[in-house]
């Protein structure tokens, strides 16, 4: 049983020796590997164990880390210009965003799966435009000069040791906390949701509220990932709430594997961290590769590469012997 | 520019854009499968303009070249990849949208990314009820209204749409009737894709043909069909009307950006309230 905890018990201790291994430079592109890993775990959580295959995943991410960016910066009206609040209010843009969406689609007649995805990529699209010609937030430059997270002891999450343990601990929670809806009774509900959804309806279960909380929930952590991403880049453009990062975020959940956090996780990291090191070497090439892998991992492998070594045994609760 | 000239460019868009819609609305319909690769298509048509007009081939022959063109890569990634997924349809779109990604990259590396221009093979304007119109422009929409008639005599008048049609209302009972299920998807694939091409061909003149043009048609095309509701290939015709006509009066009103942020609000709206789109109306 402890034999099934190891590859995730060893991906956490491995990442956090990280700091005695890397240098400064690599470890603050480590930092920001590991906020692509959050979203890519928040995506993994709603289309896994939801079944709801989100196309617009950035449009979270975004919002989080426009809600970040404007209140670190001061520009909202009446709020201080506090970045601890901001990554505050970058999680709770992410839900709010996460529960409009689901609050918008999955109420009344509901909506067949396959069109949720095309709305939200109607909705990436959409998000993408407004913020582009939207001058208050910056418009097409976007937001530049986001402070960092200030910390205990006169550091901040610019200091590369700092930022890392700082987004390596969120990264945790962010999964400890997704994990532990997955394996309580509502992430049994949510899955059964995935697998029939009428059944669950008939068993007394309201289906549209669970499906809206479960896109809350993922909007959330997404909106945390975005607001980390704004601390850590300093910047914010309309590049950060549109299709390709959504793409993106969608090919390495699928790459590693959506059913297990933990797989869309490492997926996000590895794809990412090659994308940086192929990029410059295979230049063009490198988008082709990526979208054939894509399709050879989902006619071949629907589980990703990774969930079978990353799957976790089954909850107590639910072991039939 | 004139009201008459506006309804001109609006019956313009709308109808390439049910040239788009149909390959994609009977894609659906028959096999459930939601092609994102279908703007991928588009490009490939233009671009086989482009490559035949660079070797001196006259515009017109390169228009039915697109069409068989892009109906065999159809053929083909059916073949390879589509026919794997049949029974998951979360996975098609999936699929498709890699396929489009890998698509449209290798045309940026076979083509580079830059926009270029295809001739127009009429230039000159015609006078009509007082208006100066590009007559290339009639003649698009001359072509896609004949395309379109076409396909929809073939659904509603041959044995083999009467068959299409059948698999759509229920695929098991066809297949009991004894339709080869096997032969109609990947012709309907294939030639869903080959009207794909056709319209990014006839397009082509139109636009500046560049890697990023297949996007600005898709997702139009998938909002029409959802709107005009997806069960039935005379939807289509509604939903590009919709999303078509509305489009273009907004951007005279306002701008594109804003036309296309209020088309696709309002797209959703009517999706999330009609899930079965403009055609369910009637039968309620």
């Amino acid at each position: 049983m402890m034999a099934r905890l190891l590859p995730t018990l060893a991906v956490w201790a491995v990442l956090a020796m990280l700091p005695l291994l890397l240098g400064e430079w690599e470890l603050a592109m480590f930092g920001q590997l590991l906020i692509y890993g959050i979203v890519a775990i928040s995506l993994a959580f709603i289309w896994g164990q939801g079944g709801l295959v989100s196309f617009g995943q950035a449009l979270f991410f975004g919002a989080g880390a426009y809600a970040m960016s404007l209140t670190a910066k001061g520009m909202l009206p009446g709020i201080p210009a506090s970045p601890w609040l901001g990554l505050l209010f970058a999680i709770a843009a992410g839900a709010i965003f996460g529960a409009l969406v689901g609050g918008a689609l999955f109420f009344g007649k509901g909506l067949r799966t396959a069109y949720f995805g095309i709305i939200t990529i109607a909705a990436a699209v959409i998000a993408e435009r407004v913020t582009t010609n939207w001058r208050f937030i910056g418009g097409f430059n976007g937001l530049l000069d986001v402070p960092p997270l200030p910390l205990p002891g006169g550091l901040d999450s610019a200091d590369p040791l700092a930022g890392y343990l700082l987004v390596l601990g969120f990264a945790l929670l962010a999964f400890l906390f997704l994990l532990a809806v997955e394996r309580s009774p509502y992430g049994t509900v949510l899955r059964g949701i995935r697998c029939d959804e009428r059944r669950i309806m008939s068993l007394g279960f309201f289906v549209p509220i669970w499906k809206v909380v479960a896109l809350a929930l993922s909007g959330g952590v997404a909106g945390l990932a975005g607001g980390l991403f704004a601390t850590q880049f300093n910047f914010v453009s309309p590049a950060v709430i549109g299709l390709a990062l959504s793409t993106e975020i969608l090919i390495w959940a699928a790459v590693g594997g959506k059913g297990v956090l933990m797989a869309a996780f490492i997926g996000a990291i590895v794809v990412k961290y090659m994308e940086g090191y192929l990029s410059e070497t295979i230049g063009n090439y490198w988008l082709l590769v990526t979208g054939i892998a894509f399709i050879v991992v989902v006619v071949l492998f629907p589980q990703g590469l990774l969930g079978r070594l990353f799957k976790l045994p089954t909850p107590y609760r639910l072991r039939g012997d | 520019m004139t009201l008459f000239g506006l309804a001109l460019d609006a019956m313009n868009y709308t109808s390439v854009l049910l040239l788009v819609c149909i390959g994609l609305v009977v894609i659906f319909g028959l096999m459930q499968v939601i092609n994102l690769a279908h703007g991928e298509f588009f490009l490939l048509g233009a671009y086989t303009v482009l490559v035949a007009q660079g070797v001196g081939i006259p515009f017109w022959l390169a228009v039915p070249m697109a069409f068989v063109a892009v109906a065999i890569v159809g053929l083909l990634c059916d073949a390879v990849i589509l026919r794997f997924i049949y029974d998951r349809p979360v996975d098609t779109i999936l699929a498709t949208w890699g396929l489009s990604l890998a698509i449209r990259q290798a045309i940026v590396i076979v083509f580079g990314a830059q926009s270029q221009q295809v001739a127009a093979p009429l230039t000159t304007p015609v006078e009509l009820f007082g208006v100066s119109y590009s007559s290339y422009r009639l003649v698009v929409m001359l072509i896609a209204v004949l395309v379109a008639l076409a396909v929809f005599l073939v659904l509603y008048r041959t044995s083999i749409g009467l068959a299409a049609r059948a698999a759509m209302a229920n695929r098991q009972m066809a297949q009991c009737l004894g339709i080869n299920m096997r032969r109609l998807d990947r012709s309907t694939f294939s030639v869903g894709a080959g009207l794909a091409g056709l319209s990014g061909a006839v397009m082509a003149p139109l636009m500046s043909v560049d890697p990023q043009m297949g996007m600005g048609f898709v997702l139009p095309a998938f909002l029409s069909i959802l709107v005009g509701g997806v069960g039935s290939p005379v939807g289509a015709i509604w939903g590009s009307v919709v999303i078509g006509g509305s489009t273009t009066l907004v951007s005279a009103w306002w701008t594109p950006v804003i036309a296309q942020i209020v088309v696709f609000l309002l797209a959703i709206v009517t999706i999330r309230f009609l899930p079965s789109g403009l055609s369910g109306l009637r039968k309620r």
